[in-house]
């Protein structure tokens, strides 16, 4: 996988355009699932960050989960739940330090951010271009 | 030991060891037609082959000495009476399928049997016949003993191997066959004690002697436990093909008391009721199954016209209800509400259309229970069904129990030949009965509950019971 | 790939993989009451009865359980055939009598045509099913601290000495995939109790949230190599909305 999400919080305005693109892609029989991004407020003014699912290489979610319902999709990179295999313990969701597992009230299903497989529509819906996904800057990729 | 080898003792196992290829051995077996009697009647000799030809790390053979039926002991005497012929049957089987190990699962029922078991494996490993290459060849096996869980279904082979692996003695549904897939999911072969029996003495005197005895398809003798209401009664071991008639008549020497003969179950608690008009049936495999009853492991209950029909199947789907494991929906619920359809029908408050109820209960689960307990649980009652449904209309129209045997629906009645002795007025632990001496006594219908005290002590026939 | 007939249609499949995954996968809704993804079939219920047949078979069919069966080239699968269909319905009928209470079995008993039971209706038992998915649940996560108890009719699901057990750790996973919702617990202040055991939540350092029990949270950190901060910090971000 060579694409990453690029976020440059100094040009996110708090929007919430990738939390309706996101909410409205993972619709269930039409209803909105709940979103799996959050621009959350940075603590100064006017300072927003796009937070998701960093799909960790040593995710602490998959290692919680002792029915391997979630699993890392080969090709996308993404830490993808299968919500028929699923047992609502709510491990991932209290395991996960950022938070980005969590229990959609509505459908009773966990969710969590699955790259939209490979093609994530919230990037595509930022219209500061404060939140990309493209390929890592190479000097990234040698330390990261 | 001395005294099984003075009687050709182990010489099947030499000749197998030192004159024969597995294939040969399992050749033999298959020709002799020797078909397992642990209920199934499946080719021994074909089982070994398919648990040879599959490619495994290990194979097991398991000697299935679990036998639960009610009242049987065919197995317990052969374990008990002639402990190394099942060891020698089971080295026999454990060389022509390329066996380690064995385990020998008997009934926790059974202490005598472990004890000679455990006897007589001490003394062939003591003597080399069990150990590492045994008689100087490169076949080696071990045979261990494993204590049943006490529990009917733990017969059933895939129960049964879950109980030998030291798990809950339940049936795991699979489509795959514990000849390819058994014991720690290794191919296994399982037989019945009697079968392995049967074993070196088709080796020592060939698989034509063996044909010779016996059907053309069920070959060989089989042990019968015959039981109820006939003279005698006891353990019979006779010539698969022969009649009901011989065995209740010539052997069990007719009827008690002379009393007219009603019927014959056979193969355990679910195996079913033959009536008078197939009292010529031969007996084997494949006509007992035809007739809606089976061989299973022997068991043989003679019944004359005191036993009430109804009564019998209730008293067999009781057993069965108590005896299911209760993991599938069919067996744990259906059998329940057929006992319970019995027990209405019994009390006098059945209803015709309860008969149809039945039928098609019984069939539903007869296609969906997940194991043969399930699977064959109906048998007694759709065999009597078949044969004696008049009875069962008897108990539903005329609320009459032909046989005089459920309480609900028989009274007791004291006649006019009453002495007036008084030997009931105290046999009568409810006060129902009431009258002076040298007068006819009278029974309270109300207080009367059937126990059939009154009829036991009158010495002049005067109570009726209809 | 192999190819199996499905009603009528033929599908693909994958050798050996049970039928009842290719028959969902196909859309088609066959009920059941002891599956589960997470756990190994067992069996239990028999609602996922199919009609199967070869044409080698010549006019013969057999009568299986589509969670076990592992599909076969050639095989001629009928979802709802006439015998299936009467099948489940007595199956769900004998559900009825023993659970006349429980909304979902009488729900899916009226599909199939069963409104009311024609045996013995047992008034006072409960909405346990047996169907196991409880204790196959817990024994695959690990915990093994519930078990089905006693055969037959009188078979029930219990922990170990009917005592609260040791082995729990309160993740409610049996109670929240129990089919008819029968398995009772408690989640209020902090505090979760299941199987007459109480436990104390693990909360956020930060905002105090609770999301699993304290024990639970131990389990995986000790089990699952997991720092135990993590468990300690439930900022859920996208909960914000
Ligand atoms: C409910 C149930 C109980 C059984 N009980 C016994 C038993 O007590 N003894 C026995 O030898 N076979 C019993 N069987 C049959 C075994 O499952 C198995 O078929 C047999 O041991 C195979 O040996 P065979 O081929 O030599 O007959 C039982 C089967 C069922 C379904
Ligand atoms: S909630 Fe589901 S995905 Fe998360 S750990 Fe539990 S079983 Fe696995
Ligand atoms: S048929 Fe009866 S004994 Fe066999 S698995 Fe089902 S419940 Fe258990
Ligand atoms: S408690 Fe629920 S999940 Fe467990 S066996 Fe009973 S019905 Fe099934
Ligand atoms: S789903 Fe219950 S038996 Fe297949």
């Amino acid at each position: 996988m060579n694409n990453r999400f690029i976020v440059k919080p100094e040009l996110c305005t708090g929007c919430r355009s990738c939390e309706l693109a996101c909410s409205f892609t993972h619709a269930v029989d039409g209803v909105r699932s709940l979103t799996r991004i959050t621009p959350i407020d940075g603590g100064f003014k006017d300072l927003w960050v796009p937070v998701t699912c960093l799909q960790c290489d040593d995710a602490a979610c998959i290692k919680s989960c002792l029915v391997n319902a979630l699993k890392r999709n080969p090709v996308t990179g993404a830490v993808e739940l299968n919500h028929e295999v699923c047992v609502n313990c709510m491990a991932c969701v209290a395991a996960c330090p950022f938070g980005c597992a969590v229990l959609d009230t509505q459908t009773n299903l966990i969710v969590k951010c699955d790259l939209c497989g490979g093609d994530p529509a919230c990037a595509h819906f930022c219209p500061t271009k404060a939140l990309e996904w493209k390929p890592i800057p190479k000097a990234v990729k040698k330390t990261g | 030991m001395k005294e099984y080898i003075g009687v050709d003792g182990y010489q099947a196992l030499a000749k197998v060891l030192h004159k024969m290829t597995p294939d040969e051995v399992i050749d033999e077996i298959i020709n002799s037609g020797l078909r397992g009697r642990g209920g199934g009647g499946f080719s021994a000799g074909k089982k070994w082959k398919i648990c040879k030809n599959i490619k495994a790390e290990k194979h097991y053979v398991i000697c299935n000495g679990d036998e639960g039926d009610p009242g049987a002991f065919m197995d317990r005497s052969i374990m008990e009476g002639d402990p190394h012929g099942v060891l020698e049957g089971m080295m026999i089987a454990a060389y022509a399928v390329g066996a380690k190990e064995g385990y020998i699962y008997v009934r926790d029922e059974y202490p005598l049997a472990v004890t000679h078991l455990e006897k007589a494996i001490l003394d062939c490993e003591r003597s080399g016949l069990l150990g590492e290459n045994i008689l100087g060849t490169d076949f080696s096996f071990s045979i261990k003993i494993a204590r049943g869980a006490g529990a009917f279904v733990c017969g059933e082979s895939s129960a049964l191997m879950k109980s030998v692996a030291g798990e809950v003695g339940e049936p795991r549904a699979t489509y795959i066959r514990s000849v390819v897939k058994g014991l720690y999911d290794e191919p296994t072969v399982l037989n019945n004690v009697e079968t392995l029996v049967n074993v070196p003495t088709i080796i020592r005197k060939g698989a034509d002697w063996y044909k010779s005895i016996g059907t053309k398809k069920s070959t060989g003798t089989k042990v019968f436990s015959l039981v109820g209401k006939v003279r005698n009664t006891g353990l019979i071991e006779v010539p698969m093909g022969i009649t009901l008639r011989e065995i209740i008549y010539d052997i069990g020497g007719g009827i008690l008391d002379d009393r007219p003969f009603k019927a014959v179950q056979t193969g355990g608690p679910s195996g079913g009721c033959i009536p008078e008009s197939m009292l010529d049936l031969p007996v084997d495999f494949d006509s007992l199954t035809e007739v809606g009853s089976m061989m299973g492991s022997g068991g043989m209950i003679v019944m004359d016209d005191t036993t009430c029909i109804v009564d019998v199947a209730k008293y067999f789907l009781e057993f069965l209800v108590e005896e299911s494991c209760g993991k599938c929906t069919p067996c744990r619920e259906g059998l329940y509400q057929l006992h319970k359809l019995l027990e209405k029908i019994c009390s006098g408050k059945g209803e015709m259309s309860d008969i149809e109820k039945m039928e098609r209960l019984s069939e539903n689960v007869m296609i969906g229970s997940l194991c043969g307990l399930g699977k064959s649980g109906p048998n007694p009652l759709m065999s009597t069904l078949k044969y004696f449904k008049d009875e069962y209309i008897a108990h539903i129209k005329d609320k009459k129990c032909p046989a005089g045997v459920c309480p609900e629906l028989i009274t007791y009645k004291i006649l006019d030949n009453c002495t007036g002795c008084m030997a009931c007025i105290p046999a009568c632990g409810y006060d129902a009965i009431e009258g002076k001496k040298k007068e006819v006594h009278v029974i309270t219908q109300d207080k009367c509950t059937k126990c059939g005290a009154c009829y036991a002590v009158c010495n002049f026939d005067s109570i009726l019971v209809s | 790939m192999i190819h199996i007939t499905i009603n009528g249609k033929v599908v693909q499949a994958k050798d050996g993989e049970m039928l009842l995954t290719v028959i969902r996968r196909e859309q088609i809704d066959v009920p059941t009451l002891c599956h589960h993804e997470a756990v190994e079939p067992s069996g239990a219920c028999r609602l996922c009865m199919v009609e199967i047949t070869k044409p080698e078979w010549d006019g013969w069919c057999d009568y299986v359980t589509s969670c076990l069966y592992p599909a076969a080239d050639g095989l001629i699968v009928n979802t709802h055939a006439p015998k299936v269909n009467e099948l489940r319905s007595s199956i769900l009928d004998m559900y009825l009598a023993r659970h006349p209470k429980s909304p979902e079995i009488r729900q899916l008993a009226a599909e199939y045509g069963v409104l009311k039971t024609q045996f013995e209706e047992i008034v006072d038992g409960n909405n346990c099913i047996l169907c196991g998915i409880c204790t196959r649940i817990c024994d695959t996560m690990g915990f093994h601290a519930i078990s089905m108890v006693g055969r037959g009719h009188g078979k029930e699901v219990a922990p170990p000495l009917n005592m609260a057990p040791d082995a729990c750790v309160g993740c409610l996973s049996c109670a929240k995939n129990c089919p008819t919702n029968y398995i009772e617990y408690n989640v209020s202040n902090g505090n979760l109790s299941i199987w007459k055991k109480d436990f104390k939540m693990a909360a956020c350092k930060e905002c105090g949230k609770t999301t699993i029990t304290k024990e639970f949270a131990e389990y995986l950190s000790k089990n699952r190599d997991i720092n135990i901060d993590y468990f300690e910090n439930v900022t859920n971000v996208t909960e914000k909305n």
